[in-house]
């Protein structure tokens, strides 16, 4: 027996069966008080958007494809969701992560598509800048894609994030897309991600208190737009961090 | 009770058992685990309409773990408990000394590495799909579990003659 079956065999030490090991009447009971919440936050959340964006979804708009209303943004802007004072990790306009809709014609990048490493099987994580059509917003023209390259050399869009106030290219830090979707049976999930304008070197984010730094890449497009991301590894899909900092190349804080 | 909730509970019978012993082993902690295994079927059965035509044990399995690496962050230790199997003399003092071993082991990992062990070793998952369920690079997965089984040489040739399996 090597040691991963010598491992293996440990593990099973002490396993027993499910009969009577928990409570299925509070189980159904407690499943079902979140479902009644669900429903609720996802009124409650899709009024908010509604408020925010001035009851206007936002678009995708795909090269070639016909204009078609993306999926109503599902979570509350991060503006109004009480981030703590101090540093913020979140855009100082407020915006709205707009969960991509599975049956959209999936945007075409503008410039290059951002390779991070992170693999998944055959596939690597990719991130890269979409247009984005915010009707009674001029100044929010692109938007920030999570996908994942496929192995057939093909792009699956997985979540965007894009501002719904303002203007895209202001200098900062703009919407993170967090994805809280929680586990899903067809994607990965997305690490946290987003874009930063200005002359960023590094970019740190704190959570529980420990540093953790993002991968930074320009976009082809316009080298003041900083895409970052963060490694899986060092901050769990979905965790918000509690603050963000951009440093230049001197070190001093953007 | 409606048909989609008797087929819930024949799924939750069927896996609570595995999924508690998984908690189990992330947390050190048979109160914490069957907690945790019970929100996670509580999540299962929120999205069961959605779920149930899929891999719903697969859904169920990564909320449980998703949800103790994103809220366990205390190291891990074993509880005192008044549990004892129902097993005979030798039988208990060789699974409590196993327990113990392994628990040294996976008491030296993080909350994410101590994931990537189980969906590994005692899930049996291969290395993309256990990426896949933490959101993590296979490399990551391939480096973590190569280390356990280093950090398994190690508490091995540390411990004791009785307690080597």
């Amino acid at each position: 027996m090597n040691e991963a079956d010598r491992l293996r065999a440990a593990m099973r030490v002490g396993e027993r069966s499910g009969h009577g090991v928990l409570d299925l009447d509070a189980v159904l009971r407690q499943g079902r008080r979140l479902r009644r919440r669900r429903r609720l936050t996802g009124a409650g959340a899709a009024a908010l958007a509604l408020a925010v964006v001035v009851g206007v979804p936002v678009a995708v708009r795909s090269a070639g494809a016909p204009q078609r209303p993306a999926a109503p943004a599902a979570q509350p802007a991060a503006g109004a969701t009480g981030h703590p004072s101090g540093p913020t990790a979140g855009p100082t306009a407020t915006a709205a992560p707009t969960p991509v809709a599975t049956d959209a014609a999936p945007p075409e990048p503008l410039g290059d598509v951002v390779r991070s490493g992170i693999r998944y099987g055959a596939e690597e994580r990719v991130f890269y800048v979409v247009p984005v059509d915010v009707p009674h917003l001029p100044g929010v023209t692109i938007g920030l894609m999570a996908g994942r390259r496929t192995a057939d050399g093909g792009l699956a869009p997985d979540f965007l994030v894009n501002d719904v106030v303002g203007d895209d290219r202001r200098d900062g830090f703009h919407e993170i897309g967090y994805d809280q979707s929680g586990p899903h049976p067809t994607r990965p999930l997305v690490p946290a991600f987003g874009y930063f304008v200005g002359p960023a070197e590094r970019i740190v984010g704190t959570v529980d208190g420990r540093q953790v730094a993002a991968r930074l890449v320009r976009w082809s497009e316009d080298p003041r737009v900083v895409i970052f991301w963060f490694d899986p590894a060092v901050l769990p899909p979905g965790v918000r961090l509690d603050g963000i900092a951009a440093h230049d190349a001197r070190g001093r804080r953007l | 009770m409606a048909r989609g909730d008797a087929e819930f509970v024949e799924f939750a019978r069927a896996a609570s058992g595995r999924l508690v012993h998984a908690a189990f082993l992330m947390t050190g902690d048979h109160h914490r685990a069957e907690d945790a295994a019970q929100t996670a079927l509580a999540r299962t059965y929120a999205s069961w309409s959605r779920i149930r035509e899929n891999d719903a044990y697969g859904y169920a399995r990564s909320v449980l773990v998703n949800h103790l690496v994103d809220g366990w962050r205390r190291p891990i230790r074993e509880y005192p408990t008044e549990d004892v199997p129902d097993r005979h003399g030798d039988d208990v003092a060789d699974e409590v000394a196993t327990r113990r071993w392994l628990l040294a082991i996976l008491g030296t990992l993080s909350p994410r590495e101590r994931a990537i062990v189980v969906l590994r070793y005692y899930f049996d998952l291969p290395e993309a799909q256990v990426a896949r369920e933490l959101g993590v690079s296979v490399g990551t997965v391939k480096s973590t579990s190569s280390r356990a089984l280093e950090k398994l040489r190690g508490v091995e040739a540390a411990a004791p003659e009785g307690t080597r399996r």
